[in-house]
């Protein structure tokens, strides 16, 4: 009667053993094709030839992700960036007009999974020097796929307070030095953005994007 | 005093090591982003909010029982409350392993703001706070005090990690399957 706390754990710690072993075999069946993606290394069609890699491949624990992509949805209504560190991600979707959703989540195994408030959704893949997927925002739901930013393009973030409120800023700036961008003023509408000095702003960290 | 450390010593060390355990596996771990999931929910995380909350609510009823089975409902407890305590807990436990399990797997430690922070904290202390509370209660000769403190800091630590995921979840997203 005594030892049954004990049993309640064996039996919690083998119901964690038989979880854990069966989302091991659910994250495995994906990742053969995946490995390369993680670390965004460029797409090869040939396996990996050994005299390539001196480094053992990444099979046990894949590199946090670190990369920033930044492009236009398709159909051309919105941009939308996803800078991501050590597997952090943050993404924006703007119009430069009244739309924009912020949403934070991860990125690992070639897999974006990111979420936002009032029910926002992001889920993608990336690899090859690209992201691909769809977003939901706004009861709106838009496909993209957007290639590697290079500095400075990529993802800003501004929080100010500014006349008793607080204001935040996001702008998402493409190969091309277009700038796509809104303030919005806490409770209030969005407004486009004053252009954003890239020289001197820094482009956003995902694991603080306050 | 000295008693009561004395008899808690292996339990309070074993609960240390599964908070620490958790803690450095969660850290060191890359998440997945993958698990498995249960049919019948849109997905892995309405799965957690829902098993969450089913914990909690079992939590509430241990709480009942926990407070029956003392006598602060009332003198002449029945003899019931004692079983119910016992069943309501198991079952809150069994719910908390695979929400645990996946948060573990799939997420990882967590500190991009403040929610994600304590609920990652609370995760690796809820686990040891239980691990310390089952290996105690078959201690005899522990101070009357000591099964209440055991027993309400793992209630307290429960229903905070339900209020930074599931409550979250609900005020953020709204309440669905």
């Amino acid at each position: 009667m005594k030892r049954t706390p004990v049993l309640t754990l064996l039996a919690g710690l083998a119901v964690a053993a038989v979880l854990l072993v069966m989302s091991a075999i659910a994250a495995n069946k994906p990742a053969d094709d995946k490995v390369t993606a993680a670390n965004e290394l460029p797409a090869s069609t040939a396996a990996p030839a050994p005299t390539l890699s001196p480094t053992p491949p990444p099979t046990q624990a894949p590199a946090k992700v670190n990369a920033t992509w930044a492009g236009v949805v398709d159909g051309g209504a919105a941009t939308i960036a996803i800078a991501v560190k050590d597997g952090v991600a943050v993404a924006y979707l703007c119009d430069g007009k009244k739309i924009e959703a912020w949403l934070q989540g991860t990125a690992a195994a070639g897999k974006l999974s990111l979420t936002g408030k009032n029910g926002a959704t992001l889920t993608g893949t990336f690899g090859g020097g690209k992201a691909t997927g769809k977003i939901v925002a706004s009861g709106k739901s838009w496909t993209f796929t957007a290639p590697t930013a290079q500095p400075p393009g990529g993802l800003y973030r501004a929080a100010q307070f500014v006349n008793s409120a607080n204001v935040v800023c996001g702008w998402i700036v493409l190969a091309d030095g277009t700038q796509v961008g809104v303030c919005t003023p806490d409770g209030k509408e969005p407004e486009p953005a004053p252009r954003l000095d890239v020289t001197a702003a820094r482009p956003i960290n995902p694991q603080d994007p306050t | 005093m000295t008693s009561n450390l004395k008899l808690l010593s292996i339990p309070l060390l074993a609960g240390a090591a599964v908070t620490v355990a958790l803690g450095v596996y969660a850290n060191l771990h890359t998440g997945t982003g993958v698990a498995v999931n249960v049919a019948g929910f849109s997905s892995p995380q309405t799965v957690k909010v829902w098993l969450a909350s089913g914990a909690a609510l079992f939590a509430l009823v241990q709480l009942a029982s926990a407070l029956a089975m003392y006598g602060k409902l009332g003198p002449n407890p029945p003899a019931w409350a004692g079983t119910l305590h016992r069943w309501s807990g198991r079952i809150a436990f069994l719910f908390a392993v695979p929400v645990a399990v996946h948060c573990l797997y799939a997420l990882g430690f967590s500190s991009f703001d403040s929610r994600t922070l304590i609920h990652s904290l609370l995760g690796c202390f809820f686990f040891g706070a239980f691990t310390l509370k089952m290996l105690a209660l078959p201690k005899q000769g522990l101070a009357g005090w000591v099964l209440p403190v055991l027993g309400g800091l793992v209630f307290t630590a429960l229903i905070g990690l339900w209020l930074t995921s599931s409550y979250w979840f609900f005020t953020t997203f709204g309440v669905k399957f």
